[in-house]
């Protein structure tokens, strides 16, 4: 028991940061269809940003602030340079844009900063562990799912209780329509980016903080399994994206738990298989928006 | 596949005419390039492969797909396990199985033909989801099935050294080869094209609901893309690797699947030339890039190396490509196509396509929809009977939707029936409808609007043809009954209005039904337009003795033309009978005035050309 509300922790803990960049991805794919490759290189910048604050000595919380700031503002600049121009154009379209784009963040990182992976100096306090009876629960790891949970519950009133929050879920259903209604597109489009830019930051530092360096394709591999979780929770389903995060975060916690030794390195190709075999049974997710059939 | 003739001689032609500057590399690789430009020859003949091979599942499909490389990988991997020297063998994989170490040696042409083997059956387990996936989702997929290979690789280390370098393969491929392998890929990919099944393939790109409205399978027709472009990719994959003579899953991972999709997309996805010719110039493009990367003296500059300038070169490719010209350099139809080899679109006096009469009508029984305890549709009851035009009216939100839906299997209904024929078709498959003898028409028209008018009839005319059958001809017949055979050869997209709604007729007709559902034929017609649709119609039904079923809120038109007419109102079906006596139904007249209006006895029908034509 005591081994299964361990795992629980670890599968939330995981979990937690797969919910919180598929969630990011969601908001940004349910209105402009665009799934953001660049997604990770966002992450990336939260950590660079943070590892150059640390290194300048700036206080703890400053460092923070800028590290989560950093990646809103270079998701709208990314949104205003280089997926504007595509707006409206197919899925296909945008998802080569931002393949493209993606790939060439990672490259000025490496010039610009380093191939290498850049330390993270993170302060010791946030290295150790709490003993809950006989629970061992990491400091980071509490801090991560307290983070996600009061991220997720934010953003859930931001959507509910704002008149911005608003427009957005109206956007998520039918962007033409809220056009009409006469809010300005590009404001939406603009607050979805900013708001998946945040999500990325907080994931970015959430991940720094285990790992403890930076590297240009640190964003990389987590991305790639948040696209996979917002496949399976039903792309474009906020809710959706959330719950693929934690069923993605569970089902890799149980496998390094149950996986005998010999298999362990085949974990992560083990997990998306298996997420690919529930889409064998439910082509569209498991929470997939109802899609009204107007022929 | 059984015939030949089915490709087209513009197909074979545009085969031969890209093999012909694939042969001309080689030749020139041969005989005067120097060493570097051979290399790059043999280079760019190894990649046109893989391309094709991507090609032929995203080009013909819309689905961008990330995981053909890992089809690459696999190919190489299998092959080089084959051909790894037995002395190499011993030092690289120690461990390695009994069984399988003692395969080792090989030449690389079996050893490709293995691969070959290995690569169709992963690509037929990972296809088989995937297939299911459209869209986004399935680009996705795609990209877990990349990662997927790219893990298993690493940790199989006893097979493939993991992260290491494997190596031990004897370095350089024939020329002959490689030249055959890629003449082949281009005729493979082009005649795929120009297949039923590509064609098919091609139109439910374009427009999913309505290819599967004209019998097109459209899972089915993914998951055999998928599979062959795996094939292309897996022997590229055996080739390059043979061609490097060493190498490690990261050369066939995210960089590799991004050269790839450049390649792809500059030449313009859905054309096979574009696939050759973008090739060819990011190929030259990488080659530039990557000596000014390396940095050194060129006579008049001299430059540092700079990191990654390919994948900026690359990246930036992409860009333009994606602001400036979407559909690549080549656009969206082949050289072939394009320099008139075309076969000939000759207006046809032949008789139209032979409607088997068929026993029996097209029966709605009972027919009801509950979603979600909401009683959309109660005990709809009527029958469409060949020769007659039976109308289907009612305000908005009576359930007409629902009903069609219900016909043409799309959402099966909660209770009921219907049957044409002997045959209940609401619980058949969307695509099966159609070879039960319905054809459709949509609401908002549905065309596949990058093919051409002939070739959006042929889609479904191939649905329900022989094997053997020339499908141009049925085509053609149809197109000429709905007046459009000098248009046979344009862009379907670039149609006017009512050609358009006449065409999506001709569409349904080549499926040769034995009743036809109109879903708004008039819709945003002008009184012109309609005049000739009701033509068309009158002709159909007159020579045809197709049984039409017409869904229509222009109620004049409805009155004009049907024999019968059947009003829906609130979920429930509250009249049915002729025109006259649709006029006079008091019931009729409430459901669309309202009880005050309709109160007072009329003195003269009231429904008719007076009222306002919606």
């Amino acid at each position: 028991m005591d081994i299964f509300l361990q795992q629980l922790l670890n599968a939330l803990s995981l979990g937690g940061t797969y919910a919180l960049l598929a969630l990011g991805l969601a908001v940004v794919f349910s209105i402009i269809g665009l799934i953001n490759f660049a997604h990770g290189e966002l992450m990336t910048a939260a950590g660079y940003v943070m590892a150059f604050a640390l290194a300048a000595a700036l206080p703890f919380p400053l460092a923070i602030a800028l590290a989560v700031a950093a990646p809103v503002l270079l998701a709208t600049a990314m949104e205003r340079v280089a997926f504007r121009p595509v707006r409206g154009a197919s899925g296909t379209t945008l998802l080569l844009t931002s393949f493209a784009v993606s790939a060439i963040l990672r490259v000025l990182f490496q010039n610009f900063i380093s191939a290498r992976p850049v330390p993270v100096p993170m302060p010791s306090a946030l290295s150790g562990v709490i003993n809950l009876g006989p629970l061992h629960l990491g400091i980071i790891q509490s801090i991560s799912i307290a983070t996600t949970a009061l991220m997720l519950i934010g953003l859930t009133l931001f959507l509910n209780r704002t008149v911005a929050g608003r427009a957005m879920r109206a956007a998520s259903e039918d962007f033409a329509i809220v056009r009409l209604m006469g809010l300005r597109a590009n404001g939406v489009v603009a607050t979805a980016f900013a708001i998946s830019g945040l999500l990325a930051g907080v994931a970015g530092l959430l991940w720094v903080a285990q790992r403890g360096s930076v590297d240009p394709l640190m964003g990389f591999l987590p991305v790639l399994k948040a696209f996979i979780a917002a496949i399976i929770g039903g792309l474009g389903s906020l809710t959706g994206a959330v719950a693929g995060g934690f069923l993605l975060g569970f089902i890799e916690v149980t496998l390094q738990a149950w996986l005998p030794e010999a298999w362990l390195p085949y974990r992560d190709a083990v997990a998306i298989m298996l997420v690919i075999a529930v889409l064998l049974f439910r082509p569209q997710g498991l929470l997939a928006r109802k899609t009204v059939l107007k022929l | 596949m059984q015939d030949f003739r089915q490709f087209g001689k513009t197909a074979w032609a545009g085969s031969a005419l890209l093999a012909l500057p694939l042969v001309l590399v080689a030749v020139l690789a041969a005989t005067v390039l120097p060493a570097s430009g051979a290399r790059l020859a043999t280079l760019f003949l190894i990649y046109v492969i893989a391309v094709l091979g991507n090609q032929i599942y995203s080009g013909n499909s819309g689905i961008m797909s990330f995981g053909h490389t890992s089809f690459m990988a696999i190919g190489a991997y299998a092959s080089a396990l084959l051909t790894i020297a037995p002395a190499a063998q011993a030092t690289a994989l120690p461990a390695l199985p009994a069984w399988l170490a003692a395969l080792a040696g090989q030449p690389l042409i079996v050893a490709l033909a293995a691969a070959l083997v290995v690569v169709l059956v992963v690509a037929a387990i990972f296809g088989l989801p995937i297939a299911r996936l459209g869209g986004s989702a399935a680009s996705i997929a795609t990209l877990g099935l990349l990662v997927i290979t790219h893990v298993t690789l690493v940790a199989s280390t006893d097979f493939t050294r993991g992260s290491q370098t494997f190596f031990g393969i004897p370095r350089g491929v024939p020329m002959a080869l490689v030249l055959g392998c890629a003449v082949a890929a281009v005729v493979i990919a082009r005649l795929y094209r120009s297949s039923r099944g590509g064609l098919a393939l091609r139109a439910a790109r374009e427009d999913e609901i309505a290819a599967s409205a004209v019998g097109v399978n459209v899972v089915r027709l993914r998951f055999w893309a998928f599979v062959l472009g795996a094939l292309l990719c897996g022997a590229s994959g055996a080739l390059l690797a043979h061609f490097l003579g060493a190498f490690s899953p990261k050369d066939f991972y995210f960089n590799l699947t991004f050269l790839m999709l450049s390649m792809l997309i500059l030449g313009g996805i859905t054309t096979v030339s574009g696939a050759v010719g973008g090739t060819a110039v990011i190929v030259l493009l990488v080659d530039i890039l990557r000596r000014i990367e390396a940095g050194g003296d060129f006579g008049i500059v001299t430059l540092p190396p700079v990191f990654g300038l390919t994948d900026i070169g690359i990246g930036l490719v992409i860009l333009i490509v994606m602001y400036r010209l979407r559909e690549g350099l080549f656009g969206v139809r082949e050289l072939d196509e394009r320099l008139g080899f075309e076969d000939a679109v000759t207006p046809t006096t032949q008789p139209a396509p032979v409607v088997p009469p068929g026993p029996g009508n097209l029966k709605v029984e009972n027919v009801g929809k509950t979603f979600a305890g909401l009683t959309a549709l109660e005990k709809v009851n009527f029958v469409v009977e060949p020769g007659l035009v039976t109308g289907l009216i009612g305000p908005n939100g009576a359930g007409k939707s629902t009903l069609i839906n219900a016909v043409c299997g799309i959402v099966p209904p909660s209770s009921g029936r219907v049957m044409i024929g002997g045959q209940a078709v609401a619980e058949l498959a969307v695509y099966d409808v159609p070879r039960a003898g319905l054809g459709r028409t949509f609401q908002n028209i549905r065309l596949f609007k990058n093919l051409t008018v002939l070739e959006n009839v042929r889609v479904a005319a191939n649905s329900v043809a022989r094997p053997d059958e020339d499908t141009a001809a049925a085509a053609r017949a149809a197109l000429a009954i709905v007046g459009l055979s000098d248009l046979a050869a344009r862009i379907a997209a670039t149609l006017p209005y009512g050609a358009q709604r006449r065409l999506e007729i001709a569409r349904a007709l080549a499926l040769r039904p034995r009743f036809l559902l109109l879903d708004e034929p008039a819709a945003g017609m002008n009184p012109a337009e309609t005049d000739a649709l009701m033509e068309v119609l009158r002709r159909i039904r007159a020579e045809h003795q197709l049984g039409l079923l017409v869904v229509e809120h222009d109620l004049k038109l409805i009155m004009r033309l049907c024999d019968r007419i059947v009003v829906l109102n609130k979920g429930q079906q509250i009249a049915i009978g002729t025109p006259d006596e649709i006029r006079a139904d008091p019931v009729v007249i409430e459901a669309y005035i309202g009880r005050k209006r309709a109160a007072p006895p009329p003195q003269t029908p009231p429904l008719g050309p007076a009222l306002p034509a919606t």
